[in-house]
């Protein structure tokens, strides 16, 4: 045995040799050229090809008892050990067969509807006492129908050509419901115990399990606006007019008496002749923008909404709201506070509650401009502005013009989606995996259509 | 700085002895106002032996950019600008088609992907998506109570952030360059640190269906200090220090009394 030098340059030898004919590898850590040539060789995986779409989505939330969020597993769980859900404080999921085009939130349930020519193309869910989600049949018992209804059921509409008609929008009010179609007139059902669904009151109907659904197709034209307040009904039609029936005691048929309409008429006052390119209602008290951004209102005043123009608490006439705020885009109206968006992206709030200018802003009867730092304005981005604005009986919603989804108001069993059971006094974003295209809001729960970033 | 001319030394009033004027070896005592022996240069020796130097907020060995020091005294300034809360302002730069055990360039590569689907509209989507999310959790971090008029007002200007601990936070991100499979973004954060950074980066990547890692992240702001204050390294030395020095003292002065007033 040599000495331990040799023996050192005895091994390194061998090694060469071994290395160089390719007996043996190299130990060791790896040179960067090992590296590189182990990057090159690695394979490249694909989750995204460059056609890829985004994808339309559904999400929910609120109060889910009443089955209006659609998801069966919140109140009756799958699992003997699992607690049903209450409350869903953050959008989840709802999944859909088809892409929704339009949603609508009523008290209580929910009804979407898709813009498809296939034959089921509006869904219903949450509750079912007055019919307002038609006639649902029992699978237990064939001569019974369900009172409430927790997943997207299909609603069977009398249609002439199933196959050819599109649903464009649909609405919901306290227990009736309205579907628009493009060429076969408005469909009415629920509750008609006011004259709401445009047919004549009979007296002691009983409204659950009933099959009845009306169609309406006597307008001056095609109608291309429906909308429900509480237990009435607005439509508006291409040529800018307004039609209404239902209940009127609080003046909101806006057709000069307090009594029950039950067959659409038209509105005068001061939007006879004026070209209406937008009508809202959810409580009593209604709201329409004219293309010149003019707002007209009337029904309920008890919160000071049309304190401007009159003393009154009742208006049943179409009035000019003489407000100097600018061009009127946009006008939503809750059960107590109503909101204006303007052509500027502005957004203005009167009447009373949580209106989102803290809390010590409880009533106005003059709008108050919300600032556009609430939205995520600000000199790092200031091409922000609000694109919409809906509201549900009493919180308010507004989506900007990069999707994102903006609510305030009083959190009724976690309405407003943030999380949280406190009401929220100024405008706060909604967490939501996508960019929100529309929002629903109803009185204890919301329906949002969100398309997915990539 | 042992060099520059230091303190002139104490004087001190001593009677000394001197030869009186009559002459003859009486001696009287005339007072003398004389420099204490104690403060001379080669009693003392130099004055400076050692400096405290006290580092800001944290820089990577991978990340480059402003750092702040403070010397001596101005270690107690650095205590109050950390207290001040001072959002920090980076340029990271990402590279998509890689992703890598430690988020960046130089790490074992983990898997590659396919990037020619993305656009710089995704990629600013999800980006509006990180700042609305890091918006809220600012809100909900700075500890207001949401229900008051204070809460609404400081939302409205926008002056609300946290002001004690608090997770990652980014206020502000956007994309300066995007050029495939190469993108540079610039983000605005708080309490955060590098390593927070890549990994942003390779959740972004993520989101948009690909991998993405860091190559770059580079510090161009902290709290009142910018790349035009910082000192490259041909710089080093005492003249520009103390140049510097005096440029950011009343800008430091200014903001720790607005912020902790």
């Amino acid at each position: 045995i040599q000495d331990g030098g040799g023996l050192r340059a005895v091994m390194a030898g061998l090694a060469r040799r071994l290395l160089g004919r390719g007996l043996c590898v190299a130990a060791g850590p790896p040179s960067s050229r090992q590296l590189r040539e182990a990057e090159e060789a690695a394979p490249v995986f694909q989750y995204a090809g460059k056609a890829a779409k985004r994808k339309d989505r559904v999400f929910v939330w609120g109060f889910s008892y009443s089955g209006a969020l659609g998801i069966p597993s919140f109140v009756k769980p799958d699992a003997g050990w699992k607690k049903p859900r209450r409350i869903q404080p953050t959008p989840y999921r709802l999944e859909t067969d088809e892409k929704i085009s339009s949603a609508a939130c009523g008290y209580g349930f929910t009804l979407l509807a898709s813009n498809t020519r296939d034959i089921t193309k509006v869904w219903g869910m949450g509750l079912n006492k007055d019919s307002q989600l038609g006639f649902q049949r029992s699978r237990r018992d064939q001569t019974k129908g369900y009172e409430y209804v927790l997943e997207p059921s299909p609603i069977p509409l009398p249609l002439e050509k199933p196959q050819q008609t599109r649903v464009l929008q649909v609405s919901c009010g306290r227990a009736h419901s309205l579907v628009l179609t493009d060429s076969e007139g408005v469909f009415t059902m629920g509750n008609n115990s006011y004259g709401q669904c445009g047919r004549k009151v009979v007296e002691d109907e009983i409204y659950s399990e009933s099959h009845v659904i009306h169609q309406l197709k006597e307008f001056d034209s095609r109608v291309v606006q429906v909308v429900c307040g509480q237990d009435h009904s607005l439509f508006r039609t291409k040529k800018g007019t307004v039609y209404a029936c239902g209940w009127g005691a609080d003046g909101q048929t806006g057709l000069g008496h307090y009594n029950i309409t039950s067959v659409p008429t038209k509105l005068h006052g001061d939007i006879a002749g004026v070209n209406i390119i937008q009508v809202s209602s959810y409580g009593d008290c209604c709201l329409a923008v004219s293309d010149e951004g003019d707002v007209f209102g009337w029904g309920n005043s008890e919160y000071l909404q049309l304190a401007s123009v009159t003393e009154t608490t009742q208006v049943n006439v179409p009035r000019h709201l003489p407000f100097k705020i600018g061009k009127v885009k946009e006008a939503a109206c809750g059960g107590t506070g109503n909101v204006v968006l303007t052509e500027e992206g502005n957004v203005f709030v009167w009447g009373y509650g949580i209106l989102g200018k803290g809390p010590n802003l409880i009533e106005t009867a003059v709008p108050e401009m919300i600032p556009p730092s609430l939205f995520g304005w600000s000199d790092f981005s200031p091409d922000i502005r609000v694109a919409h604005v809906r509201c549900g009986l009493s919180q308010f919603a507004a989506l900007t013009n990069r999707g994102e989804l903006f609510v305030w108001g009083k959190n009724l069993r976690g309405c407003l989606g943030t999380g949280r059971m406190e009401d929220q006094y100024f405008p706060w974003r909604v967490t939501v995996p996508g960019e929100v295209v529309d929002v629903a809001c109803g009185v204890d729960h919301m329906v949002s259509m969100v398309r997915s970033f990539t | 700085l042992n060099a520059a001319p230091g303190r002139a030394p104490r004087q001190r009033i001593r009677f000394l002895p001197t030869p009186a004027p009559g002459g003859g070896g009486a001696v009287e005592l005339v007072a003398a106002s004389v420099p204490v022996l104690a403060d001379h240069p080669l009693v003392r020796g130099p004055r400076f032996k050692k400096l405290k130097i006290g580092a800001g907020h944290r820089l990577d060995v991978k990340a480059s950019g402003v750092f702040v020091l403070g010397i001596g005294h101005g270690n107690k300034l650095l205590t109050d600008l950390y207290n001040c809360h001072l959002t920090k302002v980076y340029t990271v730069g990402g590279l998509f088609g890689k992703a890598t055990d430690d988020f960046s360039d130089t790490g074992n590569l983990i898997e590659k992907t396919t990037f020619d689907h993305i656009t710089r509209e995704k990629l600013e989507r999800i980006l509006a998506v990180i700042q609305g999310t890091n918006q809220k959790a600012l809100l909900m971090y700075s500890n207001i109570d949401m229900k008051t008029q204070e809460a609404y007002e400081l939302a409205v200007k926008g002056l609300i952030r946290p002001m004690g601990k608090s997770p990652p936070l980014i206020t502000a991100i956007r994309c300066l360059q995007f050029a495939l499979p190469e993108f540079q973004l610039e983000i605005h954060c708080l309490h955060e640190t590098q390593q927070y950074l890549r990994k942003m980066v390779h959740e972004i990547g993520l989101e948009l269906k690909s991998s993405a890692v860091c190559t770059q992240v580079r510090r161009i702001r902290d709290g009142v200090f910018t790349v035009d204050d910082a000192l490259p390294r041909t710089r080093w030395n005492l003249q520009s220090i103390q140049e510097a020095i005096q440029n950011c003292q009343l800008r430091v002065e200014t903001e720790l009394e607005k912020t902790l007033a």
